[in-house]
C-alpha cells in the first residue's frame, strides 16, 4: 500500500477535488431556496414578489400579521402533537411487521405482505370518502386520533422494515433463542439497537410524511383549534391579495422544527456510516 | 423432533403476533374502503345520490381523451425523471460515502435539506423562481444566455422540464439518505480489500456498492414509482397541469374529478382503480428484472 | 435489557394514553363559553336564541371575507347576545374539498354557513339538491341586484344570500399612459382596439407590458368581455354555448392582437402577477375591486394608480364598457342544527343593514349587490392612492350596467376547456373556430353531455 506511484496519489487528489466541487453544486442547489425563503420572510410582500434577494427590515411586521391571523403556538403544539405520535406509533408498528414478514416467513404471510404492497398504491383520494364515512360513525371528526389512526400501518414503511431486516443475521437470534430469550426481547433488545440507522430513517419518513400531511387533515379537521401547520400554510396562500413576506415566514416557522428533528436523526444513522468506514 | 415440531408453531404464532397490529388497522383503514371504492367504480353520483351504473364508468373512461392525455404526461414523468434521480442520487451517495472527502458533514445536510419541505413551501418557491423576474431569468440575462426574461412554464416542453427539475430537486436527497444508509451495511472491509486487490473506484462502485445495494433501489424504484404515477402535488401547484394540459397528471384529473369538478365519484374510483391495476404490473416488472426473491 | 423493555412498553402505553385522549380535549362545537351568555334575559327575538349558540362558517379570505363575516357576527350579537360565530379559515379550493367530501357522505362534517362563489353555486345547488336551505321565504330578497339573485337561485327558489360582487375595472399607471403619450379621458370608455393602440405606445416609450393575464387559467379577460355583451359559455337554458358564442371569438381574436403586439404578460402565478404590477413592469389590470389591495401593497406608487371602466367590443352587438368578474354568496346547509339562527342572521345583517356594509367598504373595499348600500356618503370617499378617485362610487355606477348572465354553474370545467384550447390559439398553432369546436367537445365530455 504504502509503495504506490506518485502519479496514482495526484490522480486520487484531483478526483477528490471534483468530487468535492460536484457536490458544492448539489449543496449551494439545494440549500439556495432555504436561503430564499428566509430572506423572504424578512422582507415586504411587494419586495418578495419583485425578487428581492437581499435582507429587507419587515420581519416584525411580518411577524405582527401572522400572530394577529393564527395562534402560532395553539397550530404547533397540534402539529408536534400529532406528528410525534403518529411517528412513533406508526415506527413500532410497522417495523413489529417488517420483522414479522421477514423473521417468521410462512405462506399466508407473504401473501398477505403482496397484498399490503398493492394497496400501496391506490391512490388516496379515491379512499378518502369512505374513510371520511367511517370517521364520521366512529365519533372521530374533528379529532387528531383521526389524523393519526388511518394510515398508522404504512405499507411502504413495513416494506422499507422488511427490507431492511434481510441483512440481520438470522443466525444470531436464532443463537439467542438456544440461549432462552423471549421473541419480544429478542426484537427490541437484539435486533433494534444495531439497526439504529435504520430505525432513524423510518422515523424521518415518517415525521416528514405527517408533518407535511395535507390532504387528509383536511379533510377530518373542522375547527380552528385543532388546525395544523400545512392548513395555515394552504389558507395563507389562497387570499384575494397574498401577503407573501408573511407566507414566507409562515414557512420558514413550518420548516425550522422539522429541520432541527431532521438534523439530530440524521447525526443518529449517520454515526453509523462514519463508524463503518474508518 | 417432537418439541422442534411444537416450537415452529410457536414461532408462527409469534409472527402474526408481530403483523397483527399492522394487520388490523390496515384491515380497517385499508381493505374496507378500497372495497367500498371498488363498490363505487360501478355508481353515478346524480342529484344528491349514487346509482348503480354498471361499466358506464369504465366506457366512459375509454373515451376519454384528456384521460389518456394525462396518462401520457405522467409516463413521460416517469420514463425520464425516475432514472435521472437515480443516476444522481447513486453518484452522489457514492461521492458522499467517500470517507476522506473535504466537509463532508455539511455538504451532506446540504443534499439531504430540500426533502423536508412542505408542499406549500415549495411550490410557492418554484414558481417564483422561475416567474419573468425569478432568479432563473436574472441569472441567464447577466450570463448573456437569454437577451430578455423568459416565460418557462408558458411553455409546454420547458413546463415539463420545470416540473422535472422540482421533482428531482425535492426527492433526490431523499433517494440519497436511503442509499447512504445502505452503504454502511457494506463492511469497510470490504472496501480495503478491494483497494488492496488495485480496484478502482469505478470498479469498486460496479462490483461491491452496486450489488450490496439491490434491495434498496430496489426499494426505492417502487417509492418512486409508485410517487410517479401518483404525482399530485408538483403540477397542481406549479404548472395547475397547464400550458394546455401539458403536465396534467393522472391524479390531478382524478382529483378534479373529485374536487374541482362537479363530482364524479364513481368516474373517479375507476380511474384509481386503473392506475393501481397499471401499478401492480410495473412493479411486478421490476421484481423481475431486479430479481428479488420474495416474490 | 429487561429495564429497557419496560421502559419501552411505558412510553407505548404513555402515547396510546395521549391519543385516546386527543378526543375528550376538544370542546364540543356548540358549547362556546362565550362571555356574551351573561345577558341572557335580554333575548328578546322570535328564532329560537336563549341557548348559547355558535355558527360555524367556512370561509376563506383572512383580509377580507373572515373579518366581514366575524363583523356580521358582532353586528347580529348586539341583538341576540347569545348568538356568536365562529370562522373558519380555509383555502378557496378546500372549501369546495371539504364541503364536496361532506356532501358526498350524506352531509356530516359540515359548518352552518358556506361562502361559495357563483361561478361554483348552481353545480352544487343542482348536484346537492335538498342540501342547501331554501332561504327564498326567510331573507328579503327585494333589496338585490337582479344579477345577483339568479346567481343564488335555482329552479326559482333562492339559497344564498350576495356577499360581494366582481364589477370588472380597468386599473391602471397613469404615469405610463401619460409618458406614452395619452391622458387619462383617453382611459375612459374606451374600446378594446383603441386599448390595445395604447398599449403598443406603452410598450414603445416606456417598456412596460400594458396589460397582465394568468397563464395558467387565461380567462379573467374573457369572461369580463363575455358578460359585458350579456353571453357566458351557458345560455340562458343552461345549454353549452362556446362553438357560435360571438364574446368568445372576439374575444380570442383580440387577446391574440394583445400577445402578437407584445403587449400580454402572462403571469405565473398570483405572487407573479402581483410582482409585476408593483414593480412597472406592466401598466394595467383588469379585474374586481379586491384587485386594489394587491395594487397597494406598492405604498411607493401612491398616486400613480387611476382605476377607469373596462373596454368595450367595437362590434358586437350590446356591448357596455361595464361587466361582473365573479363575487360570492352565503349558503345555509340543510343539516345544520342552527339552519334557523343562521338565516336569521344572514337576513338581519345582510338583507337589513347599509350600515354593516358601509363598514365593510370601507374597511376591506367589499362592494356589494344591495341595493340600498350602493349609494350614501362613503361613497364620496376619496383615495389617494388612486389620485382622489371616489373609488367606491366608480364600482357602483359600473354595477348598475352589468348585463345578466346564467353562470351555469359549471363554469371550473368551462375555464378549463377554454385554457387548453385558448393556447393554442395564442401559439397560433389553432384557428380560434376550430379551438372552440375543441373546447366545446372537451366540456361535453367533461359534463356527460
Amino acid at each position: 500500500m504504502k509503495i504506490k506511484p506518485k502519479f496514482t496519489i495526484s490522480t486520487k487528489k484531483i478526483n477528490g477535488w471534483i468530487t468535492f466541487i460536484i457536490l458544492l453544486i448539489a449543496a449551494v442547489i439545494s440549500v439556495f431556496p432555504f436561503f430564499w425563503m428566509v430572506v423572504g420572510s424578512t422582507n415586504t410582500s411587494a419586495d418578495v414578489t419583485m425578487g428581492t434577494m437581499s435582507f429587507g427590515s419587515a420581519l416584525k411586521v411580518n411577524w405582527n400579521n401572522l400572530v394577529e391571523k393564527a395562534s402560532l403556538l395553539r397550530i404547533f403544539w397540534n402539529t408536534a402533537k400529532t406528528t410525534l405520535i403518529y411517528t412513533f406509533l406508526s415506527v413500532l408498528i410497522c417495523s413489529m411487521a417488517g420483522y414479522g414478514f421477514e423473521k417468521y416467513r410462512s405462506k399466508s404471510r407473504n401473501l398477505l405482505y403482496n397484498v399490503f404492497l398493492i394497496s400501496m398504491m391506490i391512490p388516496f383520494a379515491s379512499q378518502m370518502i369512505p374513510l371520511f364515512k367511517m370517521m364520521n360513525k366512529l365519533k372521530l371528526m374533528d379529532t387528531h386520533t383521526a389524523i393519526i389512526l388511518p394510515t398508522l400501518a404504512m405499507p411502504f414503511l413495513i416494506f422499507f422494515f422488511r427490507q431492511s431486516f434481510i441483512s440481520f443475521p438470522t443466525e444470531i437470534i436464532e443463537a439467542s433463542r438456544i440461549d432462552g430469550a423471549n421473541e419480544l426481547r429478542i426484537f427490541f433488545s437484539l435486533v433494534l439497537p444495531p439497526m439504529r440507522a435504520t430505525f432513524a430513517a423510518g422515523f424521518i419518513y415518517s415525521f416528514m410524511k405527517q408533518w407535511n400531511n395535507y390532504l387528509w387533515p383536511l379533510i377530518v379537521l373542522q375547527s380552528n383549534e385543532q388546525k395544523t401547520f400545512t392548513l395555515l400554510l394552504s389558507s395563507l396562500s389562497s387570499a384575494y391579495f397574498v401577503d407573501y413576506g408573511q407566507l414566507m415566514l409562515a414557512i420558514v416557522l413550518a420548516t425550522l422544527p422539522i429541520l432541527i428533528v431532521f438534523l439530530t436523526m440524521q447525526k443518529h444513522f449517520v454515526t453509523g456510516i462514519v463508524g463503518s468506514s474508518k | 423432533m417432537k418439541k422442534r415440531t411444537k416450537k415452529l408453531i410457536n414461532y408462527n404464532a409469534y409472527g402474526w403476533f408481530f403483523v397483527s397490529f399492522a394487520l388490523i388497522l390496515f384491515c380497517v383503514f385499508t381493505i374496507y374502503p378500497a372495497f367500498e371504492s371498488i363498490w363505487l367504480s360501478f355508481q353515478t353520483f346524480d342529484e344528491g345520490a349514487f346509482r348503480f351504473s354498471g361499466l358506464d364508468n369504465f366506457k366512459r373512461m375509454l373515451g376519454d381523451k384528456l384521460f389518456f392525455k394525462s396518462m401520457a404526461n405522467t409516463f413521460l414523468f416517469l420514463i425520464i425523471q425516475v432514472p435521472i434521480m437515480k443516476v444522481l442520487a447513486l453518484s452522489f451517495a457514492t461521492m458522499l460515502n467517500k470517507p476522506k472527502l473535504k466537509a463532508r458533514g455539511i455538504l451532506r445536510t446540504a443534499i439531504f435539506l430540500p426533502c423536508v419541505t412542505s408542499l406549500v413551501a415549495y411550490s410557492v418557491l418554484f414558481k417564483m423562481m422561475f416567474s419573468m423576474n425569478g432568479i432563473v431569468n436574472n441569472v441567464l440575462m447577466s450570463l448573456d444566455v437569454l437577451s430578455e426574461s423568459f416565460q418557462w412554464l408558458q411553455n409546454p416542453i420547458w413546463a415539463k422540464i420545470i416540473i422535472i427539475i422540482a421533482l428531482t430537486w425535492r426527492w433526490t436527497g431523499y433517494d440519497v439518505i436511503f442509499f447512504l444508509a445502505a452503504m454502511q451495511n457494506i463492511p469497510a472491509e470490504t472496501y480495503e480489500a478491494a483497494q488492496i486487490d488495485g480496484s478502482n473506484s469505478w470498479n469498486t462502485f460496479w462490483k461491491i456498492t452496486l450489488p450490496q445495494l439491490k434491495p434498496i433501489i430496489l426499494l426505492t424504484m417502487i417509492m418512486s414509482t409508485n410517487g410517479t404515477l401518483q404525482l399530485f402535488d408538483e403540477p397542481m401547484n406549479i404548472t395547475m397541469g397547464g400550458p394546455a394540459n401539458s403536465t396534467l397528471t393522472m391524479s390531478q384529473y382524478i382529483y378534479n374529478q373529485s374536487f374541482v369538478y362537479s363530482p364524479n365519484l364513481g368516474y373517479s374510483a375507476t380511474l384509481s382503480y386503473v392506475i393501481v391495476f397499471i401499478m401492480i404490473i410495473l412493479a411486478i416488472i421490476q421484481f423481475r428484472i431486479t430479481g428479488d426473491d420474495a416474490k | 435489557m429487561k429495564k429497557r423493555f419496560i421502559a419501552l412498553t411505558l412510553v407505548v402505553a404513555l402515547l396510546i394514553t395521549a391519543l385516546t385522549g386527543c378526543k375528550a380535549e376538544k370542546p364540543a362545537p356548540d358549547s362556546s363559553g362565550n362571555a356574551k351568555n351573561e345577558n341572557n334575559e335580554s333575548n328578546n327575538d322570535s328564532t329560537d336564541t336563549s341557548e348559547p349558540t355558535t355558527l360555524t362558517v367556512w370561509a376563506w379570505d383572512d383580509n377580507y371575507n373572515i373579518p366581514i363575516m366575524q363583523l356580521a357576527g358582532e353586528y347580529y350579537a348586539k341583538e341576540n347576545p347569545n348568538v356568536s360565530v365562529e370562522v373558519i379559515s380555509l383555502a378557496k379550493e378546500d372549501v369546495y374539498t371539504k364541503m364536496q367530501t361532506g356532501l358526498s357522505a350524506g352531509g356530516t362534517g359540515l359548518p352552518d354557513i358556506v361562502l361559495l362563489e357563483d361561478y361554483v353555486s348552481a353545480k352544487y345547488l343542482q348536484t346537492f339538491k335538498g342540501s342547501f336551505a331554501d332561504l327564498t321565504d326567510k331573507v328579503d330578497y327585494s333589496n338585490f341586484l337582479p344579477f345577483k339573485i339568479d346567481a343564488v337561485s335555482n329552479s326559482g327558489r333562492a339559497y344564498g344570500v350576495p356577499l360581494d360582487t366582481g364589477a370588472s375595472i380597468l386599473f391602471y399607471r397613469t404615469d405610463l399612459i401619460q409618458e406614452a403619450g395619452y391622458t387619462d379621458a383617453d382611459m375612459q370608455d374606451m374600446t378594446w382596439e383603441q386599448f390595445i393602440e395604447i398599449g403598443k405606445a406603452v410598450k414603445d416609450k416606456t417598456g412596460s407590458y400594458m396589460i397582465v393575464e394568468m397563464a395558467a387559467n387565461k380567462t379573467t379577460l374573457l369572461r369580463s368581455m363575455m358578460q359585458s355583451v350579456g353571453k357566458w359559455y351557458f345560455d340562458s337554458n343552461g345549454e353549452i354555448s362556446i362553438v357560435d358564442n360571438v364574446a368568445l371569438e372576439k374575444g380570442f381574436a383580440l387577446i391574440k392582437d394583445m400577445k402578437d403586439a407584445g403587449i400580454l404578460y402572462e403571469a405565473e402565478g398570483t405572487g407573479d402577477r402581483a410582482g409585476v404590477l408593483n414593480n412597472g413592469t406592466v401598466a394595467s389590470i383588469v379585474n374586481g375591486p379586491w384587485m386594489a389591495s394587491t395594487i397597494k401593497a406598492a405604498t411607493d406608487q401612491s398616486g400613480l394608480w387611476r382605476i377607469a371602466s373596462t373596454p368595450r367590443f367595437s362590434d358586437v352587438e350590446g356591448a357596455v364598457n361595464a361587466s361582473n368578474l365573479g363575487g360570492s354568496s352565503w349558503y345555509v346547509f340543510e343539516s345544520s342544527k342552527n339552519k334557523d339562527i343562521a338565516a336569521d342572521l344572514l337576513n338581519k345583517v345582510y338583507a337589513n343593514s347599509t350600515e354593516y356594509y358601509e363598514d365593510i367598504m370601507l374597511a376591506h373595499a367589499c362592494v356589494s349587490g344591495y341595493i340600498p348600500a350602493l349609494s350614501g356618503p362613503a361613497f364620496e370617499t376619496e383615495d389617494e392612492y388612486f389620485g382622489g378617485q371616489k373609488i367606491y362610487q366608480i364600482f357602483a355606477d359600473t354595477l348598475a350596467k352589468v348585463p345578466g348572465v346564467n353562470y351555469g354553474g359549471y363554469v371550473a370545467e368551462a375555464n378549463d376547456a377554454i385554457t387548453a384550447a385558448f393556447a393554442g390559439v395564442l401559439s397560433g398553432d389553432t384557428e380560434i373556430k376550430a379551438a372552440l369546436e375543441a373546447a366545446d367537445a372537451q366540456l361535453k365530455n367533461q359534463l356527460g353531455r
